[in-house]
């Protein structure tokens, strides 16, 4: 038969109903008249011939929806009737339907958010054109992994590949933004000419760079980022081709990059989101030396190439520089090759797995919890489902009915969860780490919306199939003639079942949480090596074009330094090029005691630091041996060094490291270079880069005998540090109007930040156990009310019967304790199962750890007893002639 | 003779299909002939015959037109289609093809 025929015959089912019905009736009567007419022929009276006709008929109302479900559409006409009742049957009992609905809305709400978020950071490709295409290619120096690349080695994998269609670099500084208002430091990303096009993003405005700014002398190109343009510019749609002050010189900006635009990268790299604008090195990179590693790399694969294969052959570029470069230390030397999507969530994924798993959890129980509720009003909504059955509704039938309600109830809390969510998205935006800048697209989109559907039916199905089944199932007899009482025990098994797992889920989510609560403590009491409660921090970058020398560089931070000192309420004061948890790029590299043969002057590294007087007392770094560096330790005297512990340690075990020799990477007019530096002094150890490990060693150098282009102040002081910036600001604008004076904060700002990705991890956990805790002390709480309830009689006859008051209580709570504890155990379980995955996220603390283990079991099940307890003491107040009475 | 045997449920589409393939007929008039013919070893129950009729209306097995009975009272009467009797002839074949296989093992076992 033709689907066109077919399809007539549907509609004609779907909208000439009455008249069908009509049809059938007829066509039924007609039977049973035919049947009359030969029972009469048989020689019966009419009357009985008619009665007999029926008898053998059978029941014509259950005949009639057979046939009608026959017609195929029927469905559509009882979901219609199905929705329609179910909305009655919803409006009927609105404390009911408020508390599933809100129920449902928080578990749904929960899971919206972290997914928008999880969408945002791990589904969605890098907003890049091909973004699955782009790589990041770093050097691993022997004892240095991850670590950037220099100029040539960039240029030898840019020529030699043939599976990167093109390799680029980045390095991220400063510089002064001077004119059209206060100075400003700005994060500039100094650029290969191709990088930008490389990450494949259009400007919004002019053009991006071409190799022809690569050339040496090239005049210098500036592109802005929207956020700049907008602020620093008024958006001004002219700009392209205007030139802008630029630490002293003039750059001319040539584009405008889009909205949100942001170049992505590992937060450990030292190539921070926020960077403002764009320039090229304004020189042939490829001249650089070969072991000046600076580059952060960014590659893109040819269409269809592997990242297998790529690293294969960077693996055998490198090895032919090893050959080729022998006496030029390329021999511990490898390139790697890692997808820029993966490495760059890679900190941040299993912390978001984790909670989605944990909002996962949340949903389930309140699915059971919904469950419960549905459970308890089947029971009282059992002679209604028995009435339908006799009159004729299928079992089938039945069970659709009330499964269309419980998705009716998953449909609307689905829409206030969805609301719910959208709300607690932008309150996690609001909270988010700043290292985590993906999140910061994390909304509904289609994406979302879909997953909250599907989660809000898969929910609907999951607590509703259950009762709905269980209800349908109820036998007809036996509801009629019990009359509603007396619940079977089946059904509180089940209940009790869901209680069981609703302990057992808050159990995982509780312990997960409680490890992030220590976890988080352990990080806030990990010592640092400096204190920086009363530390102002600024920096400074002068800029080579106004002070083009290192003298002159060192003349003006000596100068403000001086100035700053005399400052009333200051009571320390000095400046190093790095400070902890900065995202400015990193400067580390070998180092190795006078005396030590070949082979081992390039096997360690420590981070170096150019530092001036007074910026150990400053921070709070603790002096262990020798002495500070002095305003005598200038250019014209021997170089000098500080180390700190750890290094002078291992370096000279058991000997002190006070006037040894130590080579270290010293900087001449720019260039870097191995010197020799007597150690002065020893301090304590500083974590730099992460609050969670040791880290490199530090080695500072003298600032006077090492320039940098930027230097970050510490300023220490009894009172309120905020209060010393306007009169720093004025000091310096004494000096020069035109140094901007950035990145304003207080040391432990910077602790704080490196905390953050840890503690909003540990609050979403604790919001989440926290709802978990709620729904399940509900469950508990109304599952015991409800068996209570059913018990009224037998608890009155007891009592009757002269049972004491604590005799009962044992009794029920010791019910529903079994229960719990049966709970307690799986979650246990479950949680010794599941802990392992949150392994990367602990810091001092083991993922069985005891004591959590210990504080959240005790903590489950005194709630649990307290959820029992409540309803079991109303029992007891049941007087017990009423009861047996009622009965 | 014993009872009349309950059929196997998707052999009354069989028998339906083949009964109203010699002419048009109604629901009672189906149920007797299958009856009748069958010598009154298989009866179908207005409980399955109904909802089968209506089932194969809406595959399109069958069609259903109203008419006069053949004591004047108006009454559906079904007939097959061409798509019907093509499926008839296909089901007679299968079926052919189990009975003689059932028939098989059964002698040989």
């Amino acid at each position: 038969m033709r689907s066109i025929d077919k399809l007539r015959l549907r509609v004609r089912s779907l909208f000439r109903r009455t008249e069908l019905d009509t049809e059938l009736s007829e066509e039924l009567r007609f039977h049973v008249q035919r049947q009359t007419d030969v029972n009469i022929a048989a020689g019966m009276t009419p009357g009985e011939a008619r009665r007999a006709a029926l008898v053998e008929f059978g029941g014509v109302s259950r005949l009639t929806e057979e046939c009608r479900d026959e017609r195929r559409v029927n469905w559509i006409q009882d979901l219609g009737q199905d929705i329609g009742y179910g909305l009655r049957m919803l409006r009927k009992n609105p404390g009911f339907t408020a508390v599933a609905i809100l129920t449902l809305a928080l578990g749904i709400g929960a899971n919206t958010a972290i997914f928008s978020v999880l969408d945002a950071v791990i589904l969605r490709p890098l907003p890049y054109p091909a973004a699955d295409r782009l790589v990041l290619i770093w050097t691993d120096l022997s004892g240095a992994p991850r670590a950037p690349f220099s100029g040539p080695d960039m240029n030898d994998v840019r020529t030699r590949s043939r599976l990167l269609q093109d390799v680029g670099g980045i390095w991220v500084g400063r510089a002064a933004l001077i004119g059209t208002g206060e100075p400003e430091q700005i994060k500039l990303g100094f650029v290969t000419g191709n990088f930008l096009s490389l990450v494949g993003v259009p400007p919004a405005r002019g053009r991006l760079f071409t190799a022809r700014d690569d050339v040496n002398g090239a005049a210098p190109a500036l592109i802005l980022s929207d956020g700049l343009w907008k602020r620093r510019f008024g958006a001004n749609p002219e700009i392209v081709g205007q030139a802008v002050k630029l630490d002293g010189g003039m750059a001319t900006v040539v584009g405008v990059m889009p909205e949100n635009f942001r170049v992505m990268y590992p937060p450990d790299l030292g190539v921070p989101a926020d960077v403002q604008a764009w320039m090229p090195f304004g020189r042939d990179v490829a001249q650089d030396p070969r072991d000046l590693n600076f580059l952060r790399v960014l590659g893109r694969l040819q269409p269809g190439a592997s990242i297998g294969a790529a690293r294969d052959e960077v693996h055998a570029i490198a090895g032919q520089l090893r050959k080729e470069y022998v006496v030029d230390s390329k021999q511990g030397e490898d390139f790697d090759v890692v997808p820029l999507q993966t490495e760059t969530i890679r900190e941040i994924r299993p912390a978001l797995l984790a909670l989605f798993g944990g909002v996962g959890l949340v949903l389930l129980i309140a699915c059971a919890n919904v469950a419960n509720l549905l459970m308890s009003r089947a029971g009282s909504r059992r002679r209604e489902v028995a009435l339908r059955a006799a009159l004729g509704a299928s079992g089938g039938r039945l069970f659709r009915q009330l499964l269309t309600e419980s998705l009716l109830l998953s449909f609307f809390g689905g829409a206030l969860g969805i609301m719910l969510g959208w709300w607690w998205t932008a309150g996690l935006l609001a909270l988010r780490p700043k290292s985590l800048a993906l999140v910061e697209s994390a909304g509904l989109n289609f994406t979302v919306l879909g997953y909250a559907f599907a989660i809000s039916l898969a929910a609907g199905i999951l607590f509703g199939l259950a009762p709905a089944a269980e209800a349908s199932r109820i036998s007809l007899m036996e509801t009629l003639k019990s009359a509603g009482h007396g619940a079977g025990f089946g059904r509180n098994r089940l209940r009790s079942l869901l209680v069981a797992s609703e302990v057992a889920l808050g159990f995982v989510l509780l312990f997960g949480s409680g490890l992030m609560i220590r976890t988080f403590l352990r990080l806030v009491g990990v010592n640092p090596g400096f204190s920086g409660g009363h530390v102002l921090t600024f920096q400074i970058a002068p800029g080579f074009k106004r002070y083009p020398s290192d003298a002159s560089h060192a003349q003006f931070f000596e100068q403000l330094r001086k100035n700053i000192a005399g400052l009333p309420g200051v009571d320390a004061v000095g400046a190093a090029s790095h400070l902890p948890f900065d995202d400015y790029p990193n400067w580390y590299s070998y180092y190795w005691p006078e005396g030590a043969p070949i082979e081992a002057q390039q096997s360690v590294m420590a981070d170096h630091r150019a530092t001036t007087p007074g910026f150990f007392a400053a921070m709070g770094i603790p002096l262990i041996a020798g002495r500070d560096f002095s305003d005598a330790d200038d250019a014209s005297r021997r170089r000098v060094a500080v180390v700190d512990d750890l290094l002078a340690g291992r370096t000279w075990p058991g000997e002190s490291a006070l006037g040894k020799k130590l080579f270290v990477e010293t900087i001449k007019d720019g260039d870097f270079a191995p010197g020799a530096a007597e150690v002065i002094g020893v301090v304590k150890h500083v974590r730099y880069a992460r609050l969670v490990e040791e880290g490199r060693s530090q080695i500072y150098v003298a600032y006077a005998q090492n320039a940098r282009e930027q230097l970050a102040f510490a300023v220490r002081t009894g009172e309120e540090p905020a209060s010393l910036v306007g009169v720093i600001r004025a000091e310096l604008d004494r000096m020069d109007r035109d140094v901007p004076m950035s990145k304003v904060r207080v040391m432990d700002e910077y602790l704080r930040d490196a905390r953050a990705a840890t503690r909003f991890t540990t609050l979403l956990a604790g919001a989440l156990a926290g709802l978990a805790l709620a729904l399940a002390a509900i469950g508990i709480y109304g599952v015991t009310a409800y068996s209570v309830g059913q018990r009224r009689s037998e608890i009155g006859i007891r009592m009757a019967m002269g049972a004491q008051r604590a005799d009962i209580l044992k009794l029920v709570i010791g019910e529903g304790m079994a229960w719990i504890v049966a709970g307690l155990v799986l979650g246990a379980a479950l949680s010794a199962l599941l802990v392992p995955w949150l392994s990367s996220l602990l810091f001092g603390v083991r993922p069985m750890d005891a004591v959590t283990f210990a504080a959240v079991a005790i903590f489950l099940a005194v709630v649990g007893m307290l959820a029992c307890y409540i309803p079991a003491r109303r029992a007891l107040r049941t007087d017990p002639i009423v009861v047996l009475r009622y009965e | 003779m014993g009872k009349p045997t309950d059929l196997v449920q998707g052999t009354v589409d069989l028998l339906i299909l083949k009964t109203v393939a010699l002419w048009p007929a109604h629901g009672w008039a189906i149920a007797q002939r299958i009856r009748q013919v069958s010598k009154n070893v298989l009866q179908v129950n207005q409980g399955a015959l109904y909802p089968a009729l209506h089932r194969l209306e809406q595959q399109g097995w069958i069609r259903a037109e109203w008419g006069e009975s053949e004591n004047n009272r108006r009454a559906k009467f079904y007939s097959l289609t061409r798509a019907g009797r093509k499926y008839l002839q296909q089901e007679e074949a299968n079926w052919e093809r189990l009975s003689a296989a059932i028939g098989l093992v059964l002698k040989t076992t």
